[in-house]
């Protein structure tokens, strides 16, 4: 089915399924993504892919990897309230991850450079992003790393932040990470062969006590 | 199902991650020209859904059977691919993904037309790949009929009752089918285990109730032959030893480490100083004994501190055992300062409870046992101190051995350099069956507690019980890049079968007796070095097949100018290496050319001679990490094949350091950068090979030798090495003897190659003097040579003018 809408007041043609944001890449207008990966669903999580949605007299922010293209719509990706959000989207980043240079990198390009939110851990990479456990759940098959839960905040490990047997060293996840940080995950989540097995043994005793 | 290949070429320009730094046009332009591809286009981004819609369209419209991408990883991106045009019959093996953004766009700064020239040359690389291919069909695996409970440990009882209660048939192959000497096992195998008594009585008359299953004993296993889904098990009667004969659907193996003494310096006598397995025994047959216990954790000074916890553990569950039921004694833990004491907070409230005294001894000094007494060093003011026993108690020494040993070695489960039998590779496809999950169970995988023993069990009962499901409803799909075995090539020598530790290669019985060559699909992990060390090419990985590679060797070397070389890297290692070096945007040499494989130890020596012929002039095969190859040895079985190549090249003139061995982690690029780098460099210092006709020549010998001289492929596959092991395999153990023995014969082999085909094309009789002019070498050794081809009766000796001439 073929449905045609405007981004940036260009007529542009899609068919069902396609988002606005493979549209908007498929026209060869660019819109900047963290938490998107080719390889897997999107998730939506990082809201740097948003644009703004015209609709009559009012409008709204939408994540464009995740918004399903509709007839008739308007989008526009590059309007001050879009680069405000981005912005946004960048200062709080600063505050998770400040230690990833890439990060670091694109926030300059918006012209951000410092955070007005707390900072809680300066030496952190991750964005939590959750990429990397979705390729390994949807590419490689597997969940060999999570995105743990601790309260407030997530944070990725293999389960019990221990190496484990699951985990087959494919290095699927440190090629989409966007920050950098499951480079400096990766050792520890796959670990020695030798550490996977005392792994082995702890975690299938675990599941009896559990189950 | 042999069809044509009926290719289609897509480009992506990844927004402009790929068209800003590759003219694509060149590419297209010239693929547009090329008759062996149906159908070229750039886009934007095929992997996303526009672009897949387009894909689509095009694979249905021109009926394309073979797709490649160039774009970026495969590794990311081919499960995409593969599930998208999967109704379309397009399945693994007939995509096809050549990284241009990770080795070509972002890794130099060449022009966009000289990146356009090397994309070329990659993509042509697939193409040739692709055409080779003979693709199969899907099969699915048919597994039913019982399911064989071998090796009689305590874990195939809960291995047993899961399959009971999941109605499942299994036969239990026991040494005794009486339930009371199960118990008396349990408590020899897994002491201190006492509360578990009941529990596991009730499992025992469970499963010998079951409908579903028999228990077949005395028997044990004598041997076994098929693959899974039609094994047939050999079983011998214990007492009469009469042989019957069983089949089977699927295996669980139930193997329990042997307990054993640690010998008379520790004052061993089971009588007074025993081992714990002995005191469990003693408690059931005379109830807990009075007296003042001392149980002493040695495992460190018996070399097996990783179970110290462990025997720990268990020394803690009959000490509380003892106390319940003999207030009177005392029972007192002694242990190695290093071993942390195992137990939880409740569990230390419970300790408080019964007063278990646990005394820590300082590590430096081995505590001596005397009669009655036990001399250790205390820790807090290093005084000596004696401590009295009525009864001393000690770790047992684990070990693989007897019975369970047998059977593991009969279902293929051991390897030299192992303890126990757990983890000697990694899984490649989380579908994959494996050995270990749904195969091995107990203490013999790994020294464990009887929970966790019990647990493996239960989990492979129903892993196997999962397997057979999905197979009933025709659900099981059988890997597509798995060896097969060509019964008429196949000689049976076993040489496959022996260095592949993923143990897929199976025994067929034939009317000579069982011969290993059958491969179990459910258990082959693709690798492929057993293919590439078949002496006779028997065995091929089909979808993936060294004619593939050579294919695509062939066609990529081709292409190189002179001072290009050629890189392999394999899925694990050197490839994502690269990936991840352009990923993060390191520049290196642009004139090295990746291509990728599954894994290192799968490119057949003839492969790396073949890019020789067709124009490499170095070439480096890259893989994993040593040690972490997710194969079977294939770093190490490659070394050997290189070295091969090299003693060729060696003989024929050339330099050694034209091939060479590396690896690579995938999380250190900038190391696979400094690989190549340095390697491009060397071989720039040797410079190109001169394509003279004698050179060609020579090389096109080494590459017929190489991949048609069963002897020298035989004594190559014999002796592949395996770091971990401490001397060469075969018979030659002297280092320097093996060595100048295997390039004696390397030498003569070749050396006959050479004048045969001298002879052949010359199509006339040739006189010594000829002969040492064409082959440029030594008189005497051609001499030797042709007398010895004579003997043989290969060639034949006449005379002309008073002088000797060799012809066929
Ligand atoms: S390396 Fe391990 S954790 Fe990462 S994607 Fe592969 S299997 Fe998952
Ligand atoms: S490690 Fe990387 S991919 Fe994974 S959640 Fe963190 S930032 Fe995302
Ligand atoms: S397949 Fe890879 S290179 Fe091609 S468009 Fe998608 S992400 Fe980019
Ligand atoms: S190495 Fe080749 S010939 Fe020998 S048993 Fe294996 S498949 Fe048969
Ligand atoms: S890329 Fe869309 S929310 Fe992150």
């Amino acid at each position: 089915m073929k449905i045609t809408f405007k981004i940036n007041d260009k007529t542009v043609e899609a068919r069902t399924g396609w988002t606005v944001l493979e549209t908007a890449q498929h026209y060869g207008i660019d819109i900047p993504t963290l938490c998107h990966h080719e390889s897997v669903t999107p998730s939506g999580a990082c809201r740097l892919c948003m644009v703004e949605l015209k609709e009559g007299n009012w409008s709204k922010l939408v994540a464009s990897c995740i918004y399903p293209v509709k007839e008739g719509i308007t989008i526009y990706t590059e309007t001050e309230r879009v680069s405000n959000v981005r912005r946004w989207v960048f200062e709080m980043l600063l505050s998770t991850c400040p230690a990833s240079a890439k990060i670091r990198q694109m926030a300059a390009n918006y012209g951000v450079a410092s955070t007005r939110f707390p900072i809680s851990n300066p030496d952190n990479k991750c964005m939590v992003c959750g990429l990397c456990s979705r390729v390994c759940e949807e590419v490689v098959g597997l969940s060999a790393i999570s995105v743990v839960d601790r309260g407030v905040h997530k944070k990725i490990g293999a389960p019990f932040l221990r190496p484990t047997d699951v985990c087959v060293a494919c290095g699927c996840c440190v090629s989409v990470c966007p920050t950098g940080a499951m480079q400096s995950f990766f050792d520890q989540v796959r670990g020695e062969p030798s550490m996977r097995l005392t792994q082995l043994t702890r975690q299938s005793a675990q599941e009896v006590k559990t189950s | 199902m042999n069809y044509k290949a009926n290719i289609g070429v897509f480009l992506c320009q990844c927004g402009n991650k790929i068209k800003s730094s590759i003219d694509l046009e060149i590419v297209k332009e010239s693929f547009e020209k090329d008759s062996r591809i149906s159908h070229c286009e750039i886009l934007p981004y095929p992997c996303q859904t526009p672009g897949m819609d387009m894909i689509t369209g095009a694979l249905a419209e021109k009926k394309l059977n073979r797709l490649i991408v160039a774009g970026c990883e495969s590794r990311l991106m081919l499960k995409k691919f593969e599930n998208a045009f999967a109704a379309l019959e397009l399945r693994r093996g007939q995509i096809d993904i050549v990284n241009l953004r990770g080795h070509v766009a972002t890794v130099s700064d060449l022009t966009p037309a000289d990146k356009a020239a090397k994309s070329i040359k990659l993509i042509n690389g697939a193409i040739a790949e692709m055409q080779t291919l003979v693709p199969t069909g899907q099969s699915y695996a048919q597994i039913d009929g019982p399911i064989a409970i071998l090796g009689c440990g305590m874990a195939g009882i809960s291995a047993a009752r899961e399959l009971s209660r999941k109605k499942m048939n299994f036969f239990l192959v026991l040494d005794t089918a009486k339930p009371d000497r199960m118990v008396q096992k349990l408590h020899h195998y897994y002491p201190g285990e006492r509360s578990y008594e009941r529990r596991f009585r009730d499992m025992v008359r469970e499963v010998f109730d079951s409908e579903y299953g028999t228990i077949l004993s005395p028997f044990r296993l004598v041997g076994i032959s098929g693959v899974t889904g039609d094994y047939t098990l050999t079983l011998q009667s214990e007492p009469d030893e009469t042989i019957v004969k069983y089949k089977a659907g699927a295996i669980i193996a139930s193997l329990d480490a042997e307990m054993g003494s640690p010998g008379p310096q520790y004052g061993h006598d089971g009588l007074s100083v025993m081992i714990q397995p002995e005191m469990e025994n003693l408690i059931s047959g005379q109830g807990a004994p009075e007296g003042q216990i001392v149980f002493w954790v040695n495992d460190y000074e018996t070399g097996q501190s990783e179970f110290a916890q462990l025997s720990a553990k268990s020394a803690w569950k009959m000490a509380c055992h003892i106390r319940e039921c003999s207030p009177v004694s005392q029972a007192i833990i002694l242990y190695h300062e290093q071993m942390q004491v195992p137990l939880t907070a409740a569990e230390r409230a419970i300790n408080r409870k019964h007063g278990i005294l646990w005394v820590a001894y300082d590590g430096n000094l081995r505590p001596t046992i005397q009669d009655g007494l036990v001399t250790f060093c205390n820790l807090t003011d290093h005084v000596e101190r004696d401590l009295p026993w009525d009864y001393m108690v000690l770790s047992p020494v684990r070990h693989l051995n007897g019975k369970a040993l047998d059977t593991a070695k009969i279902l293929g489960l051991v390897h030299q350099e192992q303890k126990f039998l757990t983890g000697h590779h990694a899984r490649v496809r989380p579908e994959m069956v494996g050995r270990e999950e749904t195969y091995l169970a107990g203490s013999a995988r790994y020294p464990c507690d009887l929970l966790e023993a019990l647990s493996q069990g239960q989990r492979a009962g129903s892993k196997t019980t999962e397997m057979l499901r999905k197979s009933a409803n025709g659900e099981l799909m059988l890997p597509r890049i798995v060896c097969v075995v060509d019964p008429d090539k196949c000689i049976g020598c076993g040489q496959c079968q022996e260095l592949c530790d993923c143990g897929g290669i199976g025994v067929e019985e034939g009317p000579g007796g069982g011969l290993p060559r059958v491969v179990d699909p459910m258990v082959c992990t693709g690798g492929g070095t057993c293919a590439a060390a078949c002496p006779y090419h028997a065995l091929v990985l089909q979808n993936n097949s060294n004619d593939q590679r050579e294919a695509r060797v062939a066609a990529l070397a081709g292409q190189l100018t002179p001072d290009e070389t050629l890189a392999i890297g394999c899925v694990w290692g050197g490839l994502p290496a690269a990936d991840n070096a352009g990923k993060m945007g390191l520049k290196y040499d642009p004139r090295v050319h990746i291509m990728g494989v599954n894994c290192i130890g799968q490119i057949d020596p003839c492969v790396m001679a073949r890019a020789f012929v067709e124009g490499a002039s170095g070439l480096i095969l890259v893989g994993c990490n040593p040690e972490a190859c997710h194969h079977s040895y294939g770093l190490d079985h490659a070394w050997s094949r290189v070295n091969v190549v090299k003693r060729l090249l060696t003989l024929c003139g050339f330099s050694r350091d034209r091939i060479a061995l590396a690896h690579s982690d995938l999380n250190h690029p900038e190391e696979f950068v400094r690989t190549v780098e340095s390697f491009n460099r060397s071989v720039a210092m040797i410079g190109p090979i001169e394509r003279s006709k004698e050179n060609v020549d020579k090389l096109n010998a080494i590459y017929n030798v190489i991949k048609f001289n069963t002897r020298i492929r035989h004594l190559l596959s014999a002796n592949l090495r395996r770091p971990k092991e401490k001397d060469y395999r075969g018979d030659q153990q002297h280092a320097l003897e093996y060595d100048r023995d295997f390039t004696a014969v390397i030498k003569e082999e070749f050396l006959q190659h050479r004048l045969l085909t001298v002879l052949e094309n010359e199509k006339r009789p040739l006189n010594l003097q000829d002969l040492v002019a064409s082959l440029n070498e030594n008189e005497i050794r051609i001499a030797d040579c042709l007398w010895s081809l004579v003997s043989e009766g290969t060639i034949s000796m006449s005379h002309e003018n008073r002088q000797a001439v060799y012809h066929f």
